[in-house]
């Protein structure tokens, strides 16, 4: 039953093509179907996953401000998406008079191209990866970088200048958080010998003492280079606490200011998708992929494992928004270029010489210090500059 | 005619896509290096020569260098282009008619000739080499581990020189941004 289900997408897939073939279906028109089924597959489940995160993620904000939430549409305000793509749809195209129209039009098709390519990478369970790359990773960093180029166009061609603002926020804030995304996701690639996503799951796989599994969030230079990942991603992705392109207060909506409509529709759309991606390029890194956390729960079909996983980081993501204020630009620059950075180095030593000693206890001990000096240095130096003093009042006595 | 054409397309279509996903995204290519050099609006110009780095990339990895045509997009649209926008974007219009280079004067037809010149050198370079007198290996695809293998052997005194040129730009783009110390 379960080995049914293990292998149900691709067991549906080739039994469609075969259904065709049995009706003479030119050979070609099969490649190119059983291509399409799998891009219609990837891209309607991100679709329902981004309208079903656009209200859960307004009612967990809502539970940890102990407030309801969207609950008029539907049951548990559950068809809100319906109610909101409704609104964007019907709602007037605005684009400014002096704005530059063509470049203004294509930076939010820009903006969606890259957040869906880089899905085709992710391995969704075992053996379902849509294109098998010998150099998926680097894939996914070189097509990401397409963001930056969207964001840009969207900033200067509204010809407005909180747009330029928050696009050049938006740049900066991406440029800085990149090295440490790529420095974090090479270490994974350096232990498992390879850029290929399937095999730096399949470095993850078994259990130690038959319980135990060995993802490399568990081990000391994995957790460090974990954390520096999902930080740098939360950067990446624009979440808060790193979301000042679009600070309201002083920048009115950053790039998206002069967007409305679908157009606007698009960006954040975009950007959920964007997140997903990199929430499963944590999770494929990191957090096993697809693999099960105990050797018992392994019947239960490895694509639910890593959608499960997605799910779960994109929370901890809603979480850190629900918790955490908004960083002041120069803190959050220095904040990628001296902790994060420095501390993707350690990361990437520790994961050497956690190889080199052979992977034993020994290993561990090595690669616990080579991340903790580091850290206990640079953590002083940070405590140190912002020292909370106790605040006095001059007139409050 | 026009049938044996149809015929051909319809025998094998990927096959004949094959060749397209090369020369389209070449024509892409030169149409968008072309309309960056004639573009008058610098912003355009620097979005079309973006577009141009993006189908260089997709021919190198139509062509099956894969590794390269990754490397590609990733340095130069994830940071050259980058690099060209702000560059833009933080000049004044006015400074850059008082900027005067000592090749200023030369006028398009200078900078031209300075264009052959250089693409003189890298033909004679071109002519020069092995490439295509000696047999191809068997798969031109070479696999991203054997890349880094030869890197990080054969080559690792060019790739550490170049890691050291980067370092010293880096540093020197520092110190050109630090504030000038008071006398």
């Amino acid at each position: 039953m379960m080995d049914l289900l293990e292998g149900a997408p691709i067991q549906l897939q080739a039994w469609f093509l075969g259904l065709l073939r049995s009706f003479g279906t030119p050979e070609w028109i099969l490649a190119v179907l059983s291509a399409l089924i799998i891009i219609g597959t990837i891209i309607g489940v991100f679709l329902v996953l981004f309208a079903l995160t656009s209200v859960l993620e307004r009612k967990i904000l809502a539970r940890a401000q102990n407030r309801y939430g969207p609950n008029r549409v539907g049951p548990f305000g559950l068809f809100q998406p319906v109610a909101d793509g409704i609104k964007m749809i019907t709602k007037e195209d605005l684009v400014p008079r002096t704005a530059d129209k063509v470049v203004h039009f294509l930076a939010p098709v820009v903006m969606l191209i890259p957040a869906l390519l880089v899905l085709a990478i992710l391995p969704y369970g075992r053996g379902m990866v849509p294109a098998e790359m010998d150099s998926g990773i680097l894939f996914f960093f070189a097509v990401g970088a397409g963001t930056e180029v969207a964001v840009f166009m969207a900033g200067w061609a509204s010809n407005n200048k909180y747009s330029v603002l928050g696009a050049m926020r938006a740049i900066a804030q991406m440029i800085s958080y990149e090295l440490p995304l790529v420095i974090s996701a090479i270490i994974t690639a350096m232990v498992a010998g390879s850029l290929s996503p399937s095999a730096i799951v399949a470095a993850q796989g078994g259990f130690a003492f038959g319980f135990v599994p060995q993802w490399f969030v568990l081990t000391p230079w994995g957790f460090t280079a974990g954390l520096v990942f999902y930080i740098a991603a939360l950067a990446e992705a624009n979440r808060s606490p790193f979301d000042l392109p679009e600070g309201e207060s002083e920048l009115v909506a950053g790039h998206l200011t002069e967007y409305s409509g679908f157009k606007y529709a698009t960006f954040f759309m975009a950007e959920y998708i964007g997140m997903f991606a990199i929430c499963g390029m944590f999770v494929t890194l990191f957090l096993g992929g697809w693999q099960a956390p105990v050797p018992a729960l392994t019947i239960i079909p490895s694509w639910c494992w890593f959608l499960g996983k997605i799910c779960f980081v994109a929370f901890t993501m809603v979480w850190v928004r629900a918790t955490l204020p908004r960083l002041r630009i120069d803190h959050m620059l220095a904040f990628a270029w001296k902790f994060l950075l420095p501390m993707g180095f350690a990361a990437f030593l520790s994961a050497a010489c956690w190889h080199y000693a052979g992977r034993g206890p020994a290993a561990w001990i090595l690669s616990l210090a080579i991340i903790g000096i580091p850290y206990l240095l640079l953590g002083n130096s940070f405590t140190n500059r912002f020292a909370v003093s106790r605040r006095t009042y001059q007139f409050s006595e | 005619m026009m049938c044996a054409f149809f015929n051909t397309v319809c025998a094998d279509p990927l096959k004949f896509l094959g060749n397209w996903f090369v020369v389209l995204p070449a024509i892409v290519l030169l149409l968008a290096a072309g309309a960056s050099v004639v573009a008058r609006n610098l912003i355009h110009a620097a979005l079309f020569l973006t577009l141009s780095f993006i189908a260089l990339g997709v021919v190198f990895i139509a062509l099956g260098a894969e590794f390269v045509g990754l490397v590609q997009l990733l340095v130069y649209v994830g940071a050259v282009a980058m690099v060209i926008v702000f560059a833009i974007l933080l000049t004044h219009p006015a400074q850059l008619e008082k900027s005067r280079t000592p090749f200023s004067g030369l006028g398009p037809a200078g900078g031209a000739a300075v264009g052959f010149a250089v693409l003189a050198v890298l033909l004679a370079f071109i002519f020069a080499s092995p490439l295509g007198k000696k047999p191809l290996p068997p798969s031109a695809a070479a696999p991203v581990a054997a890349i880094g293998e030869a890197l990080m052997g054969d080559y690792v005194v060019a790739l550490i020189a170049l890691g050291v040129l980067l370092t010293a730009a880096l540093v020197g783009a520092a110190v050109l941004a630090m504030d000038d110390k008071k006398p």
